[in-house]
């Protein structure tokens, strides 16, 4: 393999980070090792005993509420012969017990219990944490959104979210009580891809109109609004590529980007939920209350592995599986206290958009294995992001950049920060 | 032959466990010779399909699902599958639809007549993969028009809240 300064270049990237089992394994390891990687949102474990599973990169992990009301993230992993002791998507415990010989974990993964204690040398510390369900080196968390890392050291999460903490921000302030609720279930779904693929999507607004056609025939756009009983996909006129060039992306540190509102996006009506809009003017003041309702960008990116989107208001977890292979999960977010036809709206919207069975999320799953099954093929072992290089203006208020919507920006971006994991110690 | 029309001279009477049968096996054979339009139109105009995204989730509307269709719905999704650039399904996905199990459930839902139960396994097949699905499935009907109709079919997959390929077809 050729050294991994070699695959990526400017305009282009190398066919084997999409392909070659080694790289998904350092990535793995320097990727998901080592940046903030989202688990889960706090009004999954509202009560103590609460849990959930899932995984970082691809360990286990056990997101949960101790009896002392923090959050904590496990690996989930018996300290004695390290099996994996959740075996439930979610739930609420007492404690945690292993299913093999026994041992007993608080939630917060010290040992509760091991039976049959006498028959352990007295040298043996059960307090040791190392023996318990052992924490993940570093967790935080953001207006509930938790965050950990299994590097001990690096940026805090608030370095690391950087100017993406805003995005958070904007939907969270759009509830009355200021917080979200995870609590709309799940669609999940894989793809026969790479995991990177999606991320790419996510900002990529040059497909769109391609991918998306059979939806959004005629240069029409969906509307992402809904009525009293729910979303329709109904069409208005109007959306010609020009337009997603207008919509603008916007990259930043760390991988991040988002790209800007989408045509039909409007904001909460004032006539229609008078009291809804006089809260968040309460709370936020009307300045702040008008940016958040009518917000400015659609998909935000926290790499590598966390989309959210605005107004269709939803988190979208990324877990890669294998080099081709992967797995997504949204959720939509409930704004607290707003009137239930708003988030019943977005639940039915996103039944349409993102479901197994969606009309729009399906075709970009048929790209992604497209793009695993064509890259083998010789002619070139390159595949080029080229589109809109050098057009990028530094913005002044965040060290990032600003191009049209359909540049290809947000991958280069996320190239560059995979390179700089992956490039660290190597040639 | 037209679904409705093939039991329309029972829809006189109350529905039987055959006359259910039927009906169910030959809207099984609408989605299987890709006859989605006619499938399309076995429902009432308030009528719904629905797949959970969970068991025993309590109603659509609160928590997603895999399918949660009304009319409007039913037909933008068969508009898209008609698409010439549909890319996700050139070429399209074969179905198999076995329905079996059938049984006329006595608790009938206000807003039906009849409330059929059944066991539903679909064999997908597309680009070599094949897939096979199984689920618990509900039909509320109602007469309108001397027709059996369905006001709303539910559909509960045993691996409804496993991360799942995508789907085209109705179950």
């Amino acid at each position: 393999m050729t050294g991994i300064r070699e695959l990526v270049k400017p305009d282009r990237v190398h066919r084997s980070v999409y392909l070659d089992e080694s790289i998904f394994e350092m990535e793995m390891e320097r990727i998901y090792g080592r940046a903030w990687i989202y688990v889960g949102h706090a009004s999954q474990v509202p009560e103590p005993g609460d849990f959930l599973t899932t995984r970082i990169g691809r360990q286990p992990v056990v997101l949960s509420r101790h009896e002392d009301g923090e959050i904590y993230v496990l690996f989930n992993r018996c300290g004695h012969r390290g099996a994996v002791v959740c075996n439930e998507a979610h739930g609420n415990a007492r404690h945690f017990r292993c299913c093999y010989h026994g041992w007993t974990f608080h939630l917060n993964g010290l040992i509760k219990a091991v039976p049959l204690q006498a028959g352990y040398s007295r040298d043996v510390d059960f307090d040791d944490p190392s023996l318990g369900m052992v924490r993940v080196p570093r967790t935080d968390t953001h207006r509930g959104f938790v965050f950990a890392s299994l590097a001990p050291d690096g940026p805090t999460l608030a370095e690391y979210l950087g100017p993406m903490t805003r995005k958070i921000d904007d939907i969270c302030d759009r509830s009355p009580a200021g917080e979200v609720e995870v609590t709309g279930g799940v669609h999940r779904y894989e793809f026969p891809g790479n995991w990177k693929a999606q991320m790419e999507n996510l900002n990529d607004l040059y497909h769109v109109p391609h991918s998306h056609e059979s939806t959004t025939s005629g240069g029409r756009q969906f509307r992402r609004t809904g009525t009293a009983t729910g979303s329709r996909l109904t069409r208005k006129d109007g959306s010609p590529i020009s337009f997603w060039d207008r919509t603008g992306v916007w990259a930043f540190d760390g991988g991040h980007s988002y790209c800007g509102r989408m045509p039909d996006a409007g904001p909460v009506s004032r006539e229609e939920h008078p009291d809804y809009v006089a809260a968040l003017e309460a709370r936020l003041g009307p300045e702040r209350a008008a940016e958040v309702l009518d917000a400015d960008w659609h998909n935000a990116i926290i790499y590598p592995n966390l989309g959210l989107q605005s107004m269709a208001q939803h988190i979208r977890v990324i877990r890669p599986i294998s080099v081709d292979r992967t797995e997504v999960l949204v959720y939509p977010m409930k704004l607290r206290d707003a009137p239930d036809v708003l988030n019943r709206t977005v639940i039915r919207y996103l039944n349409v958009t993102h479901a197994a069975a969606s009309l729009i999320q399906t075709d970009d799953l048929e790209a992604f294995g497209r793009l695993q099954r064509g890259l083998p093929a010789d002619g070139s072992e390159w595949v080029f992001l080229g589109r809109g290089l050098g057009a990028e203006q530094p913005l002044e208020d965040d060290f990032g950049y600003r191009s049209e919507g359909t540049h290809e920006l947000p991958l280069r971006n996320q190239y560059r920060e995979w390179l700089s994991y992956m490039g660290e110690g190597a040639n | 032959m037209a679904v409705a029309e093939s039991i329309r001279d029972r829809a006189s009477t109350p529905l039987s466990s055959e006359a259910a049968a039927d009906f169910l096996f030959m809207e099984a054979r609408l989605l299987d010779e890709r006859r989605f339009e006619e499938w399309r139109e076995l429902f009432t105009d308030d009528g719904y399909y629905w797949v959970p995204a969970r068991p025993d989730q309590p109603n659509p509307l609160d928590e997603v699902s895999i399918f949660y269709d009304d009319k409007d719905l039913m037909e933008t999704r068969i508009k898209r599958l008609r698409h010439p650039r549909v890319h996700a399904q050139i070429p399209h996905t074969r179905t198999a639809h076995l329905v079996t199990n059938v049984l006329l459930e006595p608790d009938v839902p206000p807003e039906a007549e009849a409330l059929v139960s059944s066991k539903l396994l679909v064999a997908t097949y597309r680009q070599d993969q094949q897939d096979v699905y199984a689920g618990d499935c509900r039909h509320a009907l109602r007469r309108e028009g001397g027709l059996w109709r369905i006001v709303w079919k539910k559909v509960v997959l045993i691996n409804c809240d496993a991360m799942l390929k995508s789907l085209f077809i109705p179950f």
